[in-house]
């Protein structure tokens, strides 16, 4: 009984959370936008934001994995940095702490038609991160046109475009960005409104490295399969196309939580620090 | 399937892991860039976090020879943004 109660504490506390996401994203835009100018750029965040936006405190994982790549370094701090959070949090951080992960959703907002992608295009971002920010910049160096910087919406959008801008109002000459980033970078903004999160699902190489985690990660998805009632709504709820109740830690989840909203409450957000609740919670973590 | 004493394991050990390499890099880890002073070649011995922010606004190049120079010489104001 004791146990129950408390399981639906977590729920409710889940529910409540739910709630408060998209301004737990916009609170995370405090740390990420350098509102104190501090440009720590000595150190690493754990989310995809370009280094070369005006406003970046810290630098992105991913830009400096494939630069040191391209320097025949290893990345300690990066790596470090993306094991301990990943570790820990796994996609969570896509889903409530990421700048451009909040971009997507905002956009999502807008009333526009919405259309799926295939499960498939998920494992994209796997070729993304192994081709543009492990091999390309390693064998080539960070003058190929495919290097993951080169090709990013993000250092489009957060950098090129920010400089373009203030080029042209100080008068002198606008340095264009590549066409293949600018391409890219139209076609992400066209998409962000008819798909969502088409980044984060189809290409972002830090979504593919922590979503690795998930299986493993200290907070994750916890299905009570004594709760389910095989209503189907978990599927219903989920954005992404996901069965939540058949693959709680499914490598493509951004853990939004919305499954967690289902009636009988069968979904919640567990974490390994939790005591042992009952007998079928072990069972349960697939 | 995955149990929680072995979710637990593997999360403390990925924890651990993780934390080590963060605090070699952040603490221990350096590499040298050859750099110009003056017209005069000199070798740096950069601390990790200083490479970041190097890499970030493309100070430093992988040469052909598997050198790591320094685009610019030292003194002289470093990039502000990544040529990238």
């Amino acid at each position: 009984m004791v146990a129950m109660i408390k399981k639906n504490k977590t729920g409710s506390f889940t529910s409540k959370l739910l709630g408060w996401r998209m301004w737990i994203q916009a609170a995370f835009l405090m740390v990420w936008l350098d509102p104190a100018g501090l440009r720590m750029h000595t150190m690493c965040s754990p989310v995809f934001h370009c280094y070369a936006c005006p406003l970046a405190t810290f630098g992105c994982p991913i830009g400096i994995i494939a630069q040191f790549g391209a320097l025949h370094v290893f990345p300690f701090i990066a790596v470090g940095l993306l094991i301990a959070v990943g570790a820990l949090f796994g996609t969570l951080i896509c889903g409530w702490i990421c700048p451009f992960g909040f971009l997507q959703d905002l956009a999502a907002k807008v009333p526009t038609p919405k259309f799926d992608l295939p499960k498939v295009t998920g494992y994209l971002r796997y070729v993304m991160l192994i081709v543009t920010v492990l091999a390309i910049p390693y064998l080539f160096g960070e003058e190929h046109p495919l290097f993951i910087c080169r090709v990013c919406p993000a250092g489009a959008l957060e950098a090129a475009v920010p400089s373009m801008v203030s080029q042209a109002i100080a008068g002198e000459t606008i340095i264009w960005p590549s066409v293949l980033k600018l391409t890219i970078l139209v076609l992400f903004l066209i998409a962000i409104f008819f798909i969502r999160r088409p980044w984060c699902r189809m290409l972002c190489p830090l979504g593919a490295i922590f979503s690795l985690f998930n299986r493993v990660s200290a907070f994750f998805l916890r299905f009570d399969a004594d709760k389910c009632t095989h209503c189907e709504r978990c599927h219903k709820l989920c954005e992404y196309g996901i069965e939540p109740e058949k693959t709680p830690n499914d490598l493509r989840c951004i853990r939004c939580l919305e499954c967690t909203n289902c009636s009988p409450d069968a979904l919640n957000l567990g974490s390994i620090f939790e005591r042992a609740q009952s007998k079928n919670d072990n069972s349960c973590d697939k | 399937m995955i149990n929680k004493n072995k979710k637990s394991l593997i999360f403390g050990l990925l924890v651990l892991f993780g934390a080590a390499l963060l605090a070699y890099g952040a603490f221990f880890h350096s590499t040298t860039v050859s750099a110009r002073q003056d017209g005069q070649p000199v070798m740096l011995a950069k601390s990790e976090p200083a490479l970041i922010k190097e890499a970030s606004v493309s100070g430093v190049k992988r040469d052909e020879s598997g050198k790591i120079k320094q685009t610019y010489e030292v003194g002289e104001k470093a990039p502000e943004a990544c040529s990238t």
